[in-house]
């Protein structure tokens, strides 16, 4: 009663002033996102602290309101003294605070506050915040130990703007890389690249920070074929990083083939390309390989890991629907935002009609919405299921609002339209109100998917492409330019933000055409650099001054090995000879391709940069039936050669060439001759057979070079 | 069994693949040479209830707290005077005398990989760097050349017991299957017929001859991890003592019936059995701790009216565990911890389950180095928060490590040479100490 009363007087207060109270959405709450007071760790945990809740920095002003003026009858806010108000004293430590001292009593922030409770404490809602400019977005420091000012500029509905740089939140990615202060300066500690995130109010966004690898500028030009290269090198001259030459002929054909289909070229194609003297001679056979049956094959994998098609979740016919359908969209090369169209919105009989099953893979709406903004926004919308998204700007209502569009869907064996369905929003009780996340609601009659769907496929839809370019290049160049792949956010900048948007928009005007974005990508130089160092570029994982060295995929590793010994793996019950790059599902029985770390499918996995291996795959290698069988196989590659009287040279020769896909060196060649020298056919074919054991353990055969 | 985030084996958190190479070889000299400094160096048990299990019915009872928190379980005496644990610990209350339970644990991640990450590593997650969880950092001071690797997993591992920014070959051999199946055997321990072991040692110097000749392969992460791999996958395949240490089959069945059936107990007696062969780290994970709904009865009964709870086949396991390694005189110098991710609500929710509970939870500690028959630290009257001594899983951390012999402000280096400590901001936990 007493508050009420207090809260009157201090309208009749207000009202006369010439000078505007502060605003309560954004200026009170700002300093107490400034201050840590709604972080995660303090009151903005879901529990709250103390006895004392706030919404998760800020997001609901409602709830920080209620809970700041209504609870402890006013204690918190004081109008009469608004010193003695516990949200003053507290963080003060006035009054003891477990959570320390967190303001600075008579401070700029302390007085915001005070100045807002000494008016009244007013709810109402003087502006909005439209946007925020940081200045800069990208910094090049000379060295070590240099600062520069950082600026965040807040531009409201109503036209106004105002330097907000001592409420925003900084903090940097990396705290060994970079300090910054309350006040927005930031200092380099180290050499390399590091980012800044930056948040005002639900605005977020980062500062990329370059400290030169070396003090020298790199001498030389940098070869170029297109605007990857531009946006390549130009890091890379920022960086002062070296670049590798580019890979050797048979080097480059091997690389092709591994990442366009999945296979080993065979020695006689490897012969073919180093002798064609024609200088489109790298296109042509881009083109033929992606005319392959296993560019459809490898390629169907690869979606198929990040559709999780599972043939328990879809039933094997389902499975095989999907399968077939992805095999064939890739085989026709159907643009991406078609593709999506049909996944996202066809109905039926999923057992019948492929593209139906991508709707039977969520279990329900919210993880439907989660789904769709993995696969085709390449963005995790699980945080704002329960919360405005700490680190995006996604919300509750994003969340909420998306999972409401696909809440009139059946879920079963057929994906039907029903008349029913809806979505509760956790913060209102009520039936969640469809929402293109980030842009509208939808109102209207008809089905809310049909909008959305438009929308994720329009040209103008920034997501949609910079998710596919950013897949697209992990898998050719083996790192993403935005790292994890599915996590798109303004707070995980992406190591080339240009290159990105160069490569989404590139994507975009030849209408969503993987195979154009594949083909420019493989034609740059950055993509055909040789993987060994060249002086100081050895540590380099990101900014492609080499190439990367992976691991082959685990189906391809499988594939390779039959291969080379020429005995086909048995995969599952599958018929024999059946390629792993070829299984439609992941639950075919393979212990090989398990302790490979294939991709199981159960969750939203992307088939991950596995690393070198694990113990149990090294005992694998060693004592498992995987590679000793088809070594001591009578039919095998090794044994038919040992019984056809060939040489010991001949034999060496052909097991480089079809496992590293080039010819033994002069060194190599005297080497094997001597080492593999035996008295007896017996001693001879355990020496051959620990050759080629050694040879699938080599690491220039288990890698992508 | 999944948690009910669904994510399994998620790498929620990456560094640059690969730069993971950890030290330089001047600092894994000077960390053997400390290690061989000390005289016995302590071996440790880490029991994973991975999940989070729920405090307030097993290990900090509140009878006088509401219906609604308290739930149906009593709180019983045991061995050792006012300290108590739930009824159903029948066979754990007589060993209390051996146990520091810490029931002050405080720590405000109460979500499973986050939790999991702070718990098993004392780091909070960062986006830049993965931590080490406690094994990885034992095995990476303590190299030389081990028959066994030097932190092994039964039957698997949480993706946050790792080697973070450590070496691969820091990683936990998972010995995979299930300890408690009669087929259990540690897969491609034996050879293939014909291969011999001097064939064996021609097949490594093949490889390294592949390699060394190549010209289009440098000196490099992948070709380093395989090789800690290979390495070790020698070592274990070479010697018959140290592949003894993995068969059950070498103990008498009183011994295997005193664990228990179920696959904790029998990851438990194989966990006793590395330690005694020398491993100096082992993890027994045991899953499905996440009982957000009918939390007592899968506690207790694990069906309904049955007596197959998993506290039930805990208290077999852990007993039987503290019992033998005692017996043994394997207990002074073996640590074993109990914990999960965090604990669980108060208040019971509308499933008879409780959800995620970071801010105050249990964790017990015995063996090598502990001040058994005591409880460190209390929560408030409806375990909500802590009433006294919060204890943070970094305190816990730089306790665990005190405890292990490895010092807390020792630092690591990451692949890019950044030094980062054992431990940074804990406070030893000094009541917890012998």
């Amino acid at each position: 009663m007493r508050s009420l009363i207090a809260m009157g007087v201090g309208w009749l207060v207000y009202c006369p002033l010439a000078v505007a109270a502060p605003d309560f959405e954004t200026q009170v709450i700002p300093v107490l996102t400034k201050s840590g007071c709604n972080s995660g760790a303090c009151h903005g945990a879901a529990i709250g602290r103390g006895g004392f809740r706030l919404s998760l920095l800020g997001y609901d002003p409602d709830l920080d309101y209620e809970t700041m003026l209504r609870d402890l009858q006013g204690r918190r806010v004081n109008l009469v003294k608004p010193e003695k108000s516990l949200l003053l004293r507290k963080p003060t430590r006035d009054l003891a605070h477990e959570g320390g001292h967190k303001l600075a009593a008579g401070g700029d922030g302390y007085k915001l506050v005070r100045d807002w409770i000494a008016a009244g404490a007013p709810r109402e809602t003087r502006r909005t915040l439209q946007s925020v400019e940081i200045t800069p977005t990208t910094k090049t420091l000379p060295a070590a130990g240099e600062k520069f000012a950082l600026k965040v500029i807040a531009r409201y509905k109503d036209g106004a703007t105002e330097d907000v740089t001592p409420w925003a939140v900084f903090t940097p990615t990396d705290t060994a890389a970079l300090r910054i202060n309350a006040e927005g300066e930031v200092m380099s500690l180290r050499r390399g690249q590091s980012a800044v995130m930056v948040r005002f109010l639900g605005e977020v966004g980062s500062v990329s920070v370059t400290v030169p690898l070396a003090d020298e500028p790199v001498k030389g030009g940098r070869p170029r074929t297109n605007y990857i290269d531009d946006h390549v090198n130009r890091a890379l001259d920022q960086l002062r990083l070296p670049h590798s030459p580019c890979a050797s002929e048979e080097t480059l054909v091997r690389r092709l083939y591994i990442d366009l289909i999945g296979t080993l070229p065979e020695p006689r194609e490897v012969d073919d390309f180093v002798n064609d003297k024609s200088t489109d001679k790298r296109a042509k056979l881009v083109e033929r390989l992606m005319q392959r049956p296993e560019f459809a094959d490898f390629w169907a994998l690869k979606w198929g890991d990040l559709l999780r098609i599972d043939s328990k979740r879809l039933q094997p016919e389902g499975a095989m629907a999907f399968h077939q359908w992805v095999r064939d969209q890739v085989v026709r090369n159907t643009p991406l935002d078609r593709m999506a169209r049909e996944m996202i919105l066809t109905l039926g009989d999923g057992h019948a009609v492929g593209p139906v099953n991508f709707s039977r893979i969520p279990g329900d709406a919210g993880n439907h919405a989660e789904h769709v903004s993995q696969v085709f926004l390449g963005v995790r919308l699980q945080c704002a299921n329960c919360h405005n998204h700490p680190l995006d700007r996604w919300t509750q209502d994003d969340y909420h609002g998306l999972a409401a569009v696909f809440s009139k869907l059946s879920r079963g064996r057929s994906i039907a339209l029903q008349a029913k369905g809806e979505v509760i929003h956790p913060k209102t009780g009520k039936s969640a109100v469809p929402r293109i996340p980030g842009v509208e609601f939808l109102t209207g009659d008809g089905d809310p998917r049909e909008k959305f769907t438009d929308w994720l496929t329009s040209a103008e839809n920034p997501y949609f492409a910079r998710a596919a370019v950013n897949r697209l290049w992990r898998e050719l160049m083996g790192r993403g330019l935005v790292e994890p792949i599915d996590d798109h956010r303004s707070t995980n900048p992406a190591t080339h933000p240009e290159l990105l948007q160069a490569l989404a928009k590139d994507f975009v005007e030849h209408r969503f055409d993987v195979r154009h974005t594949i083909r420019t990508i493989v034609a740059s130089e950055a993509y055909q650099r040789s993987s060994l160092a060249a002086g100081a570029n050895k540590s380099d994982d990101r900014f492609y001054s080499r190439a990367l060295l992976r691991p082959l995929p685990p189906a391809v590793m499988v594939d390779a090995v039959a291969k080379v010994t020429g005995v086909a793996e048995k995969l599952g019950n599958r018929p024999t000879g059946e390629r792993a790059i070829a299984l439609m599902d992941a639950r075919v029985e393979s212990t090989p391709l398990d302790l490979l770390g294939r991709c199981v499918r159960d969750n939203s996995c992307t088939p991950s940069l596995v690393g070198a291996g694990s113990l149990p795959l090294a005992l694998h290698k060693i004592n498992g039936p995987w590679l000793h069988d088809k070594i001591v196989s009578a039919q095998g590659k090794l044994h038919q050669s040992l019984a056809n009287r060939k040489t010991d040279e001949e034999i060496v020769a052909s097991f480089y060439e079809t496992a590293l896909g080039r010819k033994p060196s002069a060194k190599e060649r005297a080497h094997w001759k001597t080492k593999l020298a035996a008295d007896t056919p017996e001693e001879r074919i355990g020496k051959f057979e620990d050759f080629l054991w050694a040879l699938l353990n080599s690491t220039e055969f288990a890698c992508n070079h | 069994m999944r948690r009910c985030d669904g994510i399994n084996r998620r790498e929620f958190l990456r560094v640059g693949s690969l730069s993971a190479l950890g030290l330089s070889l001047s600092d894994a000299f000077r960390l053997r040479a400390l290690a061989q400094a000390g005289k016995k160096m302590p071996r440790c048990i880490l029991i994973w209830l991975d999940g989070g299990p729920s405090h307030l019915d097993m290990f900090d009872l509140k009878p006088s707290a509401p219906e609604e928190v308290r739930g149906p379980f009593k709180p019983t005496d045991t061995k050792v005077p006012g300290f108590q644990i739930c009824e159903y610990f029948q066979n754990l209350a007589a060993h209390t005398g051996k146990l520091c339970l810490i029931r002050s644990m405080t720590s405000e991640l109460g979500e499973h990989n986050f939790g999991a990450h702070y718990l098993l590593t004392g780091y909070k997650p960062s986006p830049v760097l993965d931590y080490p969880s406690y094994g990885s950092v034992i095995s990476h001071t303590r190299s030389g050349k081990p028959l066994l690797p030097s932190y092994i997993a039964v039957p698997g591992f949480s993706p946050y017991a790792a080697n973070g920014y450590l070496p691969a070959a820091c990683r936990p051999f998972a010995v995979g299957g299930d300890p408690s199946k009669a087929e259990f055997e540690v897969r491609d321990l034996e050879g293939q017929a014909g291969v011999t072991t001097s064939r064996l040692e021609r097949r490594r110097e093949f490889l390294g001859d592949l390699d060394r000749l190549s010209r289009e392969i440098e000196e490099s992460g992948p070709r380093q991890e395989r090789d800690a791999h290979f390495e070790q996958a020698y070592r274990l395949i070479l010697s018959p003592e140290a592949k003894k240490a993995f068969d059950l089959g070498q103990e008498k069945q009183e011994v295997r019936q005193r664990y228990g059936h179920r696959t904790i107990g029998q990851s438990c007696l194989l966990a006793r059995r590395l330690i005694e062969a020398g491993c100096p780290f082992v993890t027994v994970t045991d899953s499905t701790w996440d009982h957000h709904a009918n939390v007592f009865r899968t506690l207790k009964e694990g069906y309904a009216g049955g007596t197959d709870g998993k506290m039930i086949h805990l208290d077999k396991a852990l007993s039987a565990l503290l019992g033998d390694l005692d017996e043994r005189g394997l207990l002074k110098e073996t640590l074993v911890v109990v914990m999960g991710e965090f604990g669980r609500t108060p208040k019971l929710n509308t499933s008879a389950g409780r959800d995620h509970w970071p801010r105050a939870f249990s964790v017990l500690l015995a063996g090598g180095g502990v001040k058994g028959g005591q409880v460190v630290g209390k929560s408030d009257a409806r375990g909500e928060s802590p009433a006294d001594r919060p204890v943070t899983p970094t305190d816990l951390a730089k306790t665990i490590y005190t405890l292990l012999g490895i010092d807390p402000d020792l630092e690591l280096k990451t692949a890019d040479n950044r030094p980062v400590q054992v431990n940074a901001g804990g406070n030893v936990v000094t009541e917890c100490l012998a």
